[in-house]
């Protein structure tokens, strides 16, 4: 095949400063001049923010995960929500809904007067709401099948990005969103909130300052990717755009597996389909695989291997990093398969969304809601680990509003989470191929490998393309 | 052995009646067999050899579908004259693109290149699509045509091939589009494709130490007749291009 050298490829890794950003577009104008507060007091924010100061965002998707974003987004008296955007009629017309009420309640108590309030848009096909050029910023809550062209498409705008977990669906995706969003000098979260937790920061900076001695392994739960998945047609519901919901994703038929019609029961029920997500590795474990990457300076780099469990030389899906570190995915460990340290209970299960690091002087096993535990215990000190988490998703979200205003990086930035999504794609593709693979986290290749390096991008359905 | 031959013989007839919903499992041979061959290329090629056969067949749409995402991680060139008789078809146009795409072979982009004259609308947009994400330098003069194509799609995702293709030689053809942009004679959704290909374009220069060829274009995307989004883009690059913020 006849292409350029990919050397080119890598990000150039320009910042952007301050100085040379330029001031965020036009906030919503005359027509959104209702000045609509909500809980400003809950927020310890106590004022009014200017109509012409609050961030203008849009929605798309509005699934189960989708609905939590908008409340905790509709909290925030810095931001506006002006549109939502979901290929279910009943969930765009239900978020819509919920904007309003929600906008119009709290301007009363507030006891707002002035201006009509011009209510909350709602759109089936994303590309209207990202031609708004009121909309300063994209909150993506899609099905992981959109994540990337979302994205792409809003950066491509002018407007900053939040996109849940996992970033995308490819390694390929990634680094086009990296390169997108730095092209266009957009603020990107990811939802790999753990950034933005106390716990998690503070067990990473243990590790990293060598609280821990040098790491030999780490250990996260949530192991397996899905297979091949092949359901029976049934009608398309008429209150459904089933083009639309599949966008750049393989077309087949309807099956009420993959969506549900109305109010969302579960949070990724189509992850089982590697077509829409890679099961628990993509859904679930990238929250622990990034913490694992912070954890280990890993930011900008990645595993070197990856060995499937398939071959019978690991016990569980195994990576190794450069540094000669293991990353482990299980939930247990068991003498005699994994490295079972001084102190550790057996019994123990390993935290959900959480990492025990395993060190030479010691470990540190971290989970959600402030879970802190180490041995020896003085490491994070005795009853520190009681001491309960911060909030991590609103956390999270006012890191990305306060970084919209300042322009600095987030928390958990979009080459950070390329990187860490990448080691989900490493595992599936370990995985599907059954087969141990070497890779190159500066070229991003499996090195000399044909049928690996090809499972790192998938061609989007027509007219889809990034 | 003949015990797996057999069942490889029965995953190989159930295809030719795969249909939505039909269990998997009862494909699962072929993948083992697919596995079984990595390193064996006769086995190999004669897998690839029964997997096009079925493209060429009348079997059901996803048993077509199957073989595309086979072919597309153990395909060669001997595959893809089947894949690129379904270039044209609604259905499987994009499920053949699946599987070119990610072929190294030349015959591949060839075959896409090829095909173009042939499709219209979405189908022709796909292909296009294709030959960016392949970075296939062989297409510049066709995607350079198309840019101008009267289908707003077929333009706008030429000049977005182009940019993904990012040669000096790409530039060049996107560049010539700049009079019609500027004077307003193109649509909006080519001025934008056009805008962002050329920032890529850029970029692929600039990673390829051409400082003064990214940073030419760079000045011109900062011009006042782009969007203010561009403008930064383009600022930004040239702040890296010149190392001067």
């Amino acid at each position: 095949m006849t292409r350029p050298r990919d050397t080119d490829r890598r990000d150039t890794g320009r910042r952007i400063t301050r100085r040379q950003a330029l001031k965020l577009a036009a906030a919503a104008g005359g027509a959104l001049a209702a000045p609509l507060l909500v809980r400003p007091a809950a927020l310890g924010l106590g004022g009014a923010v200017a109509p012409s100061e609050r961030i203008t965002l849009g929605f798309i998707g509005i699934g189960r995960m989708g609905q939590g974003h908008l409340r905790c987004f509709l909290g925030y008296p810095e931001a506006q929500v002006v549109a939502v955007c979901d290929v279910d009629r009943w969930r765009r017309q239900d978020a819509k809904e919920a904007v309003e009420r929600t906008y119009t309640q709290a301007s009363a108590a507030q006891g707002a007067s002035g201006g009509a309030y011009a209510g909350c848009a709602a759109y089936a096909d994303l590309r209207e709401l990202v031609a708004r050029g009121d909309i300063d910023a994209a909150v993506v809550v899609t099905g992981d099948r959109w994540h990337a062209q979302a994205s792409v498409l809003a950066a491509k705008a002018g407007k900053d990005v939040y996109c849940e977990k996992p970033m995308t669906l490819t390694i390929r995706e990634g680094r086009a969103m990296t390169d997108v969003v730095r092209r266009y000098g957009r603020v990107f979260q990811t939802g790999l909130q753990q950034r933005s937790t106390p716990e998690f920061q503070r067990a990473s900076e243990l590790v990293r300052s060598g609280r821990i001695g040098r790491v030999k392994v780490v250990y996260v739960g949530f192991p397996g990717t899905c297979g091949d998945v092949n359901l029976p047609p049934e009608p398309v519901p008429e209150s459904l755009d089933w083009d639309l919901w599949l966008g750049p994703a393989p077309w087949r038929p309807f099956n009420n597996r993959f969506h549900q019609l109305g109010p969302p029961r579960d949070v990724v029920p189509w992850h089982f389909c590697p077509d829409f997500g890679g099961g628990n590795l993509t859904s679930n474990a990238v929250h622990a695989f990034d913490v694992v990457q912070w954890g280990l300076g890993m930011d900008e780099s990645g595993p070197v291997e990856v060995i499937p469990p398939e071959t019978g030389e690991v016990p569980c899906l195994t990576y190794r990093y450069a540094s000669g570190t293991l990353l482990q995915v299980t939930w247990k460990l068991e003498q005699g398969k994994h490295l079972v340290p001084a102190g550790w209970d057996p019994s123990t299960t390993i935290q959900n969304f959480g990492a025990l690091y395993v060190g030479e002087e010691g470990w540190i096993h971290v989970g959600r809601e402030g879970y802190l535990r180490s041995h020896p215990e003085a490491i994070v000190g005795r009853g520190e680990g009681e001491a309960g988490g911060g909030r991590p998703v609103p956390s999270h979200h006012h890191n990305w509003l306060e970084c919209i205003r300042s322009r600095a990086r987030t928390a958990c930035d979009v080459a950070v989470g390329h990187r860490s999504t990448t080691v989900s794609h490493l595992g599936c593709i370990a995985h599907w191929t059954g087969r141990a693979l070497q890779w190159d986290p500066v070229q991003e290749e499996f090195p000399g490998d044909d049928e690996a390096n090809r499972l790192r991008s998938r061609a989007y359905r027509e007219p889809w393309g990034i | 052995m003949t015990g797996a031959n057999d069942a490889l013989e029965k995953a190989f007839e159930a295809l030719k009646g795969y249909d939505w919903g039909t269990d998997p499992a009862t494909l699962k041979m072929i993948d083992d067999a697919l596995a079984a061959a990595r390193g064996d290329a006769a086995s190999r090629s004669e897998l690839e050899a029964r997997l096009a056969a079925v493209l060429r067949s009348a079997a059901p749409r996803a048993a077509k579908d199957f073989a595309c995402r086979r072919l597309s991680r153990a395909g060669s060139a001997a595959c893809v004259p089947a894949l690129a008789g379904l270039l044209g078809d609604d259905s499987l146009s994009h499920m053949a693109r699946y599987a070119l795409e990610r072929l190294p072979c030349p015959e591949a982009g060839s075959a896409l290149r090829e095909a173009l004259s042939k499709l219209e609308g979405k189908l022709k947009a796909g292909a296009v699509r294709s030959l960016g994400a392949r970075r296939d330098v062989e297409s510049i003069p066709r995607l350079a045509e198309l840019s101008s194509d009267p289908d707003p799609l077929v333009a706008a995702t030429a000049a977005a091939a182009l940019g993904q293709v990012g040669t000096a030689e790409a530039a060049a053809a996107l560049a010539a589009k700049e009079g019609a942009v500027a004077a307003g004679k193109a649509p909006d959704s080519l001025c934008r494709a056009a805008a962002d290909a050329r920032l890529e374009c850029a970029e692929r220069l600039l990673g390829a130490g051409k400082k003064a060829e990214a940073a030419a274009i760079y000045e011109a995307l900062r011009s006042a007749s782009q969007p203010e989004h561009v403008r930064l883009a383009a600022s930004l690059g040239l702040a890296a291009a010149t190392g001067k913020s």
